[in-house]
């Protein structure tokens, strides 16, 4: 399961969104790596695969899919995971990710990333479709934590019990959304530090860090994780709890709603390193 | 205690719009469920109406947001996405308008959407390298019209009985809008992708059936008089094919390989 090209340094990343191609190739910000939608790339030409031909020429790559929609029980879309496999053949990302998450039923595709049930059946399904996937690609990936607004009934694992045993049952590798746990955090209880604690330290590779915003349902408040702000107060510090527990980690801002200029996500990139970079230092 | 193939089918009809199944499967925390689910259900919806949005900006600013909508949700239960890739939410708007607008005063909106899923497609399309007209240039005179040119893979031929290339032209970001008269008639339109972005141009009817000859391999002078080409229009259309780089190879009656 060899991977390839540049590898994803311990240092902050940025999502990289088509509307920033220019600006990137313009202002080649000081940032350690970029990440790209998978899906965005999946086509035979055109100016966006050009564009991303030419950043990953001075960044190194990971490519991050929304759209395999893993845990679905309906059969796996072979044809989605072929193009997956095109894309690391043609951009050679160091990094390659999806979502614990399922997308489809019926064959109706909801385009959106569905929370499972927290199950030894839903563990059991969901690591045999990663390791289905790992074997397509020839290579390992990572999955990713979800936000959530909803816990089930049938839920009898806790999120981080549910992941690792994920990563152990499949060999794949875990990417953390601090933004994600924070999230869940208020919208289903999850005890943030505790999902970071009970992680498998040596299989987190990635961290991804976002805003999102506050809306009121009645009197209590639920968290939208749109990715449209800068990284609040509070993700920091779990985030700080974060590289305490796993070290220094490849960390991504995402931006992906009400998107800035480039130099806004080259800022809160710059303001993860720091706090890397105390973190390392406190360690050394 | 619920499979998992239960809990995503009655979570899937939710999604759908059917209440009152999914709402056992989810823990209150003091939210209702259907409160929760339905977060997911207007995730999904914005999820569509944005990629259709991104796919036919043009047709999403003649309508205005409140029809487009109403378009979005009529199209989405006809034709709800079928894949992971976003790209192919807009794939049969094109068709579902002419359905359901044929009898209305939108019927010009299905030609609309041909038009700009034409512009999706030939965005995401391959640029293969174009050659010059000098390449018909090494053919013997006897051979020139059994030549066979070879198209860019981007190109499509774009016919309408509406003027969707003037209203195209006049809804772009940097255009102010301006209402087309749509009785002015049909138009017959070339769609490619080159390294500057989308090109959009306007030929004869005669000029787009000579190029859609070309695109199904027909040699040149075949092509000429199936699609009624005036010869003395042939050098203009041919120019205007090398120029934007549409020619990607010319194939001679001895040859086997391409001229490049």
């Amino acid at each position: 399961m060899a991977n390839s090209s540049k590898p994803v340094p311990a240092g902050a990343g940025i999502g990289l969104r088509s509307a920033h191609h220019e600006a990137l190739v313009r202002e080649r910000p000081a940032v350690g790596w970029i990440e790209v939608h998978t899906e965005n790339y999946f086509h035979d030409g055109g100016p966006h695969l050009a564009a991303l031909e030419r950043a990953r020429e001075a960044y190194p790559l990971s490519l991050h899919g929304v759209g395999m929609g893993l845990g679905s029980v309906e059969p796996l879309d072979r044809s989605h995971v072929a193009r997956v496999a095109r894309a690391i053949a043609r951009f050679e990302p160091a990094l390659v990710s999806e979502h614990a998450c399922w997308g489809s039923h019926g064959g109706e595709h909801f385009n959106d990333l569905l929370p499972l049930p927290y199950t030894d059946e839903a563990v059991e399904h969901l690591a045999e479709r990663v390791a289905q996937v790992q074997d397509l690609l020839g290579r390992q990936i990572l999955i990713e934590n979800l936000s959530c607004y909803l816990s089930y009934s049938s839920s009898r694992l806790t999120e981080w019990e549910f992941l690792a045993a994920v990563v152990e049952r499949s060999g794949c590798g875990l990417l953390l959304d601090v933004n994600n746990a924070y999230v869940n955090s208020v919208n289903v209880g999850l005890d943030a530090r505790a999902f970071i604690d009970g992680l498998p330290a040596g299989a987190v590779q990635e961290l991804h860090l976002a805003g999102h915003t506050r809306r009121q349902v009645g009197k209590r408040t639920i968290l939208l994780d749109d990715h449209g702000s800068r990284v609040p107060e509070l993700v920091w510090r779990l985030y700080e709890h974060a590289l305490r527990r796993f070290g220094p980690v490849p960390t991504l801002i995402e931006w992906d709603t009400n998107l800035p200029e480039l130099c806004v996500l080259a800022d809160e990139a710059a303001r993860a390193q720091t706090r890397m970079e105390d973190v390392r230092g406190l360690a050394a | 205690m619920a499979s998992l193939l239960e809990v995503q089918a009655r979570f899937a009809a939710a999604l759908r719009g059917e209440r009152g199944l999914a709402e056992a499967d989810v823990t209150d925390g003091g939210i209702e469920a259907a409160a929760r689910l339905a977060i997911y259900c207007n995730n999904a919806r914005a999820m569509f109406e944005g990629a259709l949005e991104r796919t036919y900006p043009v047709l999403r600013r003649r309508v205005g947001e409140d029809y487009f909508r109403q378009l979005a949700h009529g199209y989405r239960e006809r034709f709800p996405s079928r894949s992971g890739d976003l790209h192919w939410i807009g794939e049969h708007f094109a068709r579902y308008l002419a359905q359901t607008e044929a009898e209305t005063g939108y019927a010009w909106l299905a030609e609309l959407a041909e038009l700009e899923w034409a512009c999706e497609s030939a965005f995401v399309a391959e640029r293969e390298p174009s050659v010059e007209p000098q390449a018909l240039a090494g053919l013997a005179p006897q051979d020139l019209g059994l030549a066979r040119l070879r198209l860019q893979p981007s190109l499509h031929c774009v016919a309408s009985n509406y003027p969707v290339l003037e209203v195209w032209r006049a809804n772009q970001p940097d255009a102010d809008g301006h209402a087309v008269d749509l009785a002015r008639g049909g138009q017959c339109i070339l769609v490619s992708c080159g390294t500057d972005g989308l090109e959009l141009v306007g030929v004869s009817a005669a000029a787009l059936a000579f190029t859609r000859h070309l695109q199904a391999g027909v040699p040149l002078e075949t092509a000429v008089d199936e699609s009624g080409l005036d010869l003395a229009e042939l050098p203009g259309v041919l120019g205007m094919l090398f120029s934007h780089g549409l020619v990607t190879g010319v194939t001679g009656p001895a040859m086997e390989s391409d001229s490049r």
